[in-house]
């Protein structure tokens, strides 16, 4: 799904960080977050409702505070335009020229660059064990693993990545993810992952080694495109999928944020926490 | 000494190690396993990889996948509330169309497998629900975590949601769905339905090799 995602969020050319705006449907105090309780209808139960809450969240729906909806809808269709007109054609010259295993190597690098803020993240969320893996990683991937090019920390010593950013810090402090936003070109977000992202461009090394905004932008659209030229054909997928575009990604970005902040927290309890399980 | 003590170490570790992953993986988790390799025994059959094959295979396969699946529970669930506000036939209508829908959308994924490996992590019960986890390593080496949601009905553990990257697809439809239902109306829904289902089905496959069932579509559809 994070394919899925970064598929509206895919459509990153701009200016701002490289990784999408994240921002989930929190725990906690999630004024945004009601449950659907439909009542049995026709006298039986729909399943997993009430049963096993544990097992069976297949009845939590988010109800999600739109109401920017008709301009969020103007904005969809604009980044979808600009997906069909733009990032595909250009994404699949560039995966033309370029061999798939350089472009591997080119999204490590700027994956292990964007380290500071994961390793912050961590910490903010006391996830110990996470920001340790971060730092174990980016000392040996930018060492052994050739300026990050490589990723030998999950290859060779079995150490993921910690997705961890600032919107999902916000969450994981009960912060609920508030009104959704489709942001022209950055994608899907909410108002609680549009501040954790403003908040974690302070903590990329890329805004700082590249200040002026042209170059920067240059450089981010570089990662954008190289992204996309790895997922050829999922945004299309999505969308032969989904009966409802719009909504579909809504409720999908909400959902993944959700679960990422539910993870990544249970991640550090687990005592397979420090050594990720393969 | 070492040479002694090897075998039995080795020993002591396969138990300790084998025991967990036996004890995690139980019915439900045999039950998906084994519906997942009939599929991938189908798509991979020989007799059956010709292009004038193609609608025998995904006959095949769609009887494999109605078996595990329980449509009419996805379909009550991804409707929701405004479930009681239809009539027994739309009822009916709905859950025909949905199962079409979502049984396309899975057939043309798994006809387009290339040896990914599925790994099985372990299911977790609460009474008759249950989760079965597994995680599917691309050619990429991206892990995608995938979740079964299953209720077990008789002896079958029948699959009413998926969920993939913590994105749960009947929750996904639901949010759709009241969508529509809110700005028009259930012929739509209908409609639309339809329309997504005719376009998921899986793409014909040319001698041999087929171009991704995405490339064969129109490039850009309306919204």
């Amino acid at each position: 799904m994070k394919t899925v995602l970064s598929m509206g969020v895919i459509i990153i050319l701009g200016c701002a960080g490289c990784r999408s705006p994240r921002m989930d449907a929190g725990q906690g105090g999630d004024a945004a977050t009601t449950r659907e309780v439909p009542g049995p209808p026709d006298g039986q139960e729909l399943p997993g409702i009430g049963d096993a809450p544990d097992v069976v969240p297949a009845d939590q729906s988010i109800a999600v505070q739109d109401p920017l909806e008709p301009v969020n809808r103007a904005f969809f269709l604009f980044n979808d335009k600009l997906y069909f007109w733009v990032l595909k054609p250009v994404s699949k010259g560039y995966a033309r020229a370029v061999p798939q295993q350089a472009r591997l190597g080119v999204k490590n690098f700027f994956s292990n660059i964007a380290m500071p803020a994961r390793f912050v993240n961590c910490a903010l969320q006391a996830q110990f064990q996470g920001a340790w893996v971060e730092l174990e990683r980016f000392a040996i991937n930018t060492t052994i693993g050739m300026a990050g090019f490589c990723d030998p920390a999950k290859n060779k010593w079995n150490l993921s990545k910690r997705d961890e950013d600032l919107g999902q810090t916000l969450g994981w402090y009960g912060i609920g993810p508030s009104m959704y936003i489709d942001f022209p070109i950055l994608g899907p977000t909410c108002a609680r992952d549009t501040v954790g992202f403003l908040g974690d461009r302070f903590l990329d090394p890329i805004n700082y080694l590249v200040p002026k905004t042209l170059g920067n932008a240059g450089v981010k659209s570089f990662d954008t495109i190289n992204g996309a030229s790895l997922r050829p054909g999922e945004y299309e997928e999505f969308k032969r999928t989904a009966i409802d575009p719009y909504s579909a990604l809504r409720d999908a970005y909400y959902q993944y944020r959700r679960q990422l902040i539910k993870n990544e927290a249970k991640k550090d309890e687990s005592p397979a926490g420090a050594m990720p399980e393969k | 000494m070492t040479k002694i003590c090897l075998p039995g170490m080795l020993t002591g570790f396969c138990l300790v190690f084998a025991l967990p992953a036996m004890v995690l993986s139980g019915e439900p988790t045999e039950q998906v396993k084994k519906t997942t390799e009939k599929i991938l025994a189908i798509v991979q059959d020989p007799a059956l990889k010709a292009a004038d094959k193609d609608s025998e295979r995904q006959r095949q396969m769609r009887t494999v996948v109605d078996e595990r699946f329980d449509w009419a529970a996805m379909a009550r669930s991804a409707v929701g509330n405004n479930w009681r506000n239809l009539s027994e036939a739309q009822h009916a209508e709905f859950t025909g169309c949905f199962s079409e829908l979502i049984a396309n959308n899975y057939l043309s994924k798994v006809d387009s497998y290339t040896g990914e490996k599925i790994l099985y992590k372990g299911d977790k019960l609460t009474g008759a629900f249950g989760i079965v986890d597994v995680v599917i390593v691309t050619l990429r080496g991206t892990d995608i975590p995938v979740s079964y949601r299953v209720q077990k009905k008789n002896s079958e553990w029948l699959v009413y949601d998926v969920s993939i990257e913590g994105v749960s697809l009947v929750n996904n439809y639901r949010s759709q769905i009241a969508t529509i239902l809110n700005n028009s109306s259930y012929e739509t829904l209908i409609a639309r339905i339809k329309e997504k289902s005719a376009a998921s089905r899986p793409a014909p496959r040319g001698a041999g090799k087929s171009p991704s069932a995405t490339e064969q579509k129109p490039k850009e559809e309306a919204l």
